[in-house]
């Protein structure tokens, strides 16, 4: 059965937009992401217009990860404390974010730039987390990032805190640091994040991976909720037929992939991460470099 | 003596244009208004029509042409540049149609000029924005504009379009496919004879949502920040439902 999307304007097949949110949301149980770099690319494979497939995929995320947050929740693998100082830092790095993308959408290469940069970073974080998890995996150790007793330059810097949950006594500048960034980033490439923020808490921060995973999630659900809400009023993108669609396919990915990231170990986890980010980095990569069908494109302009 | 001149003048009139004067097209739409419901999922049109009073015992060449409001577009070119492609120029069209389908009897080239065609806009080859800023000239951009909107089922052309019922009556096929844009639209109708138009007839017809979707659509654009909210709170509550359903299920 088709149904009509209000906002998009346009018919879709339920079947296959609840599928899609079931995949995406089970990739985000499974790995703590919240899967906006996927789902977006997706939608507008499928037709959607650009602008509403980062708008509502914002909505999905949100909800995606609302649930897995009560699931990591009631196992204690969120880091509150760590989890609101970035989120505080987010959503000022998101503020900055908005106005950095008007000035790159003045400067008429927007596009470029964002894809340009999805690839560096998938690129080079898919790459890092690959050969340290199979290195760990070759080793057969089962400590992951975690390597206690070593210190590095993050622990001499000031401002000291203690992170109960994630067994760290650290500076808050690299936490606030790191959730800046990621906002800045989900400004401008319209997702929240999370694939970039999981390796550097994992191997910078030097957090268990498993609270990574619930920390990461907590953090995405808030800086996704401000986006959906300010897509909703800055550009009318937001549809919410499609978003229910979406998220209700969503949850329930969410909630089996929570239970199967469950049964995997930090090094696994961390190992098929690293596959997902490079497939995708790879699959822009060579859109960016490929000579396109058609070298002309089309895009409406908003009334 | 008034009266004689009116006379002569009247009765002159009917002797030397009685044709031109009489022939008349009539037609129809299938409906008036597309209305887009939740099941929506594109439709088809009927325009029907009859010639009344044929001048010539030859039928005439039927043209039928359905535009949707105007719209602006931006096309951009890639070009590689360091091996990667990047949008390297780019044409602002103003005006081009969001919609367009036409059906003919005949191959435009044979119903008409090449002049005529472009003063009555006839054919996708004929289409121009009304204003244009571009990185060259705006040729490319208009042609790539169409080819797009061509593959997206938005703009058609089909020189078998018009069925003949009979040599008056004819009938045409309109495919409004599910992305149609909404506003208003022109159904224009026209009969060539000689290379010229004998006779033309426009209609309106209306595409709007309606029900449910009118008023999520209002509901977006008249109250964003509510809209967004309740996006958010929709979100929150079914996660919030599906870990509950799990909770009780495992």
């Amino acid at each position: 059965m088709e149904i009509y999307l209000p906002i998009a304007e346009m018919s879709v097949h339920w079947l296959i937009v609840l599928g899609m949110g079931f995949g995406v949301g089970f990739l985000s149980g499974v790995f703590g992401i919240g899967g906006g770099f996927l789902l977006t690319p997706l939608l507008i494979f499928y037709g959607i217009p650009p602008g509403v497939a980062v708008a509502t995929t914002a909505s999905q995320v949100t909800s995606a990860t609302f649930s897995g947050v009560i699931s990591h929740w009631r196992r204690g693998s969120v880091d509150l404390k760590m989890g609101t100082v970035m989120v505080g830092a987010g959503l000022v790095g998101t503020a900055v974010g908005v106005f950095l993308f008007s000035v790159l959408r003045r400067m008429g290469q927007s596009e470029f730039l964002v894809s340009a940069s999805y690839v560096i970073l998938l690129g080079s974080v898919g790459g890092l987390m690959l050969t340290e998890s199979v290195r760990t995996l070759r080793a057969g150790g089962s400590a992951g990032g975690r390597k206690p007793g070593q210190h590095s330059w993050i622990h001499g810097l000031p401002l000291k805190m203690r992170f109960r949950q994630s067994r760290l006594y650290i500076s808050a500048i690299p936490v606030l640091a790191l959730g800046f960034v990621v906002g800045v980033l989900s400004a401008i490439m319209g997702v929240g994040g999370a694939f970039l923020m999981v390796p550097v808490m994992i191997y910078v921060l030097k957090m268990p991976t498993n609270v990574v995973i619930g920390t990461s999630l907590f953090q995405v659900f808030f800086v996704t909720a401000a986006a959906t809400v300010l897509h909703a009023v800055d550009n009318y993108t937001v549809d919410i037929v499609l978003a229910l669609f979406l998220i209700l396919g969503g949850v329930f990915g969410v909630q089996y992939g929570v239970r199967v990231g469950a049964k995997l170990r930090g090094e696994q986890l961390r190992f098929f991460l690293a596959l997902l980010v490079l497939a995708v980095a790879a699959r822009l990569f060579v859109d960016m470099v490929a000579t396109p069908a058609d070298l002309y494109s089309v895009a409406a302009a908003m009334p | 003596m008034r009266n004689w001149i009116s006379l002569a003048a009247l009765s002159g009139l009917l002797v030397v244009a009685p044709a031109a004067a009489q022939e008349e097209l009539v037609s129809g739409l299938s409906q008036d208004v597309v209305e887009i419901t939740s099941d929506y999922t594109g439709t088809e049109l009927t325009v029907f029509g009859a010639i009344e009073r044929p001048a010539q015992s030859t039928p005439g060449d039927i043209v039928v042409v359905v535009r949707g409001p105007g719209a602006t577009m931006t096309v951009r070119r890639k070009d590689r540049i360091a091996g990667v492609w990047i949008n390297n120029a780019r044409a602002r069209l103003v005006g081009m149609p969001s919609y367009y389908f036409l059906a003919s009897t005949a191959s435009l080239g044979k119903i008409a000029s090449g002049d005529t065609l472009r003063r009555y806009d006839l054919g996708l080859d004929t289409l121009r924005p009304d204003t244009a800023i571009s990185d060259g000239s705006i040729v490319p951009y208009v042609r790539a504009l169409v080819r797009a909107q061509v593959n997206n089922g938005l703009y058609g052309q089909n020189i078998t379009g018009v069925e003949m019922l009979s040599p008056t009556l004819f009938r045409v096929r309109v495919p409004v496919p599910a992305a149609v844009p909404r506003g208003s639209y022109l159904v224009q109708v026209y009969l060539f004879r000689d290379g010229a138009v004998a006779s033309a007839q426009s209609t309106p017809l209306y595409v709007d949502q309606t029900g449910f979707n009118r008023r999520l659509y209002d509901f977006a654009h008249l109250w964003p920040l509510s809209y967004g909210i309740s996006t958010v709170l929709l979100a929150v509550l079914l996660g919030w439902v599906s870990t509950l359903f799990f909770r009780r299920s495992m």
